[in-house]
């Protein structure tokens, strides 16, 4: 009689012992897809923080060769023979030159000269995000100057400065040695093109001493 | 089991960070933007607390946004009504502009380029529109010629108004401003 139930119970288990193995691999089910889920919020905060440190296709890296001279230099037309991308969501009645800076060798200065149409000057790090940002309205006697520095530049020249004595250059510290420094143009009628382009060709960024 | 555990968990994790990545910095991200009736701006864009959304999406492209201090980028999408601009329908944009030194506004794909029109008028600035006796702004939008100030657009399918405001103090104030205070976008009729 006993070897007889026992026999019943192995081919056919009772209804508890699957429901117990059905909620053990449910809850399996669970515990792992919020494991996954809790590595994709990590993959997606690290992918999302690397983007712009990774990233071989921002403005800083196309544009790096763009007024090395010592001058800003016109963003090339789309189809250009250099083979520099266009500048995306670029207004079209705006003349942009840039000057890519490398703070290695030293600080940057600046100097921009004023004229009838409005200019823009802005100062955008490798990695993204404008650090400093100054219009035509700020110059003094038609000239913008300022002087572009690391932090560690920037301590050394005040402590190079003159006990007691104020400074007299604007000094913005750019927390990355490379970086653009974008002239922007309006042009307030087309034929106002030749005017704007000189005046943001004319925009001079040389190592400073 | 412990295996097909970790590789599930893996696949997921990867999968879903990579793929939600992608999809958050594919087009302008949600964060950061404020929406003033029609248009929608991304005023953090231009300044050095810009959020790490942005600034992917702007490292993933040939991208120099406008400083804070230097303007402010409007885009409408769609007209006052919500409806997606067509370039199948007429527009009237009118009203008034926030105080700015100067500004333009102009059609663009989604990808905020220019439409190859055989007409060369892709944008206006504010010295070249025609002002009515109020000196307010009334352009008209649309695919066929119209009187005035007139801004083709392409013959169908969606298009970006974009206005741009030069060296203009709302550029820190974006969220403070008003529907009234920007040009309204009105669809007058559709072929």
């Amino acid at each position: 009689m006993n070897a007889l139930d026992h026999g019943t119970m192995a081919a056919h288990p009772p209804a508890g012992h699957w429901r117990a193995r059905l909620r053990a691999g449910l809850a399996r089910a669970i515990m792992t897809t919020l494991a996954g889920l809790m590595l994709a919020a990590i993959v997606h905060i690290v992918t999302i923080l690397a983007v712009p440190a990774l990233s071989q296709r921002d403005a800083a890296h196309a544009y790096r060769e763009l007024g090395t001279e010592g001058h800003a230099a016109l963003v090339p037309p789309p189809g250009n023979p250099q083979g520099l991308p266009p500048l995306r969501e670029a207004d079209p009645d705006v003349v942009t030159a840039i000057c890519s800076y490398d703070l290695s060798a030293g600080p940057v200065r600046v100097v921009a000269r004023t004229g009838a149409l409005p200019l823009g000057l802005t100062l955008h790090r490798q990695g993204g995000g404008v650090i400093y940002a100054i219009t035509d309205r700020a110059a003094i006697r038609d000239v913008l100057e300022f002087l572009v520095m690391t932090e560690a530049q920037r301590d050394e020249r005040i402590a190079a400065d003159e006990e007691g004595e104020t400074s007299r250059e604007l000094r913005v510290v750019s927390d990355t040695e490379q970086g653009l420094i974008v002239a922007r143009v309006l042009m307030r009628l087309p034929s106002d093109r030749a005017d704007a382009e000189a005046l943001a060709t004319g925009v001079a960024c040389e190592t400073a001493g | 089991m412990r295996i097909l555990d970790l590789a599930y968990i893996l696949a997921l994790g990867a999968g879903l960070g990579l793929g939600t990545a992608h999809w958050a910095v594919a087009g302008r991200p949600a964060l950061g933007k404020i929406e003033v009736g029609a248009w929608a701006a991304w005023p953090r864009s231009g300044g050095r607390d810009v959020d790490p959304y942005m600034r992917a999406y702007l490292a993933r492209g040939v991208h120099l946004p406008l400083g804070s201090g230097e303007g402010l980028e409007l885009i409408a999408e769609h007209d006052d009504d919500g409806q997606a601009l067509d370039g199948r329908c007429r527009y009237r944009l009118s009203g008034a502009t926030p105080p700015a030194r100067s500004w333009t506004i102009g059609i663009t794909d989604g990808e905020g380029l220019p439409f190859r029109l055989p007409l060369e008028r892709r944008s206006f600035t504010d010295s070249e529109i025609v002002r009515p006796e109020d000196g307010r702004m009334l352009i008209v939008a649309a695919a066929t010629p119209e009187a005035g100030n007139w801004l083709p657009l392409p013959v169908s399918g969606r298009f970006q108004i974009r206005l741009r405001l030069y060296d203009t103090p709302i550029s820190t104030q974006t969220g403070e401003t008003r529907a009234a205070n920007l040009p309204r976008i009105a669809r007058l009729d559709c072929r």
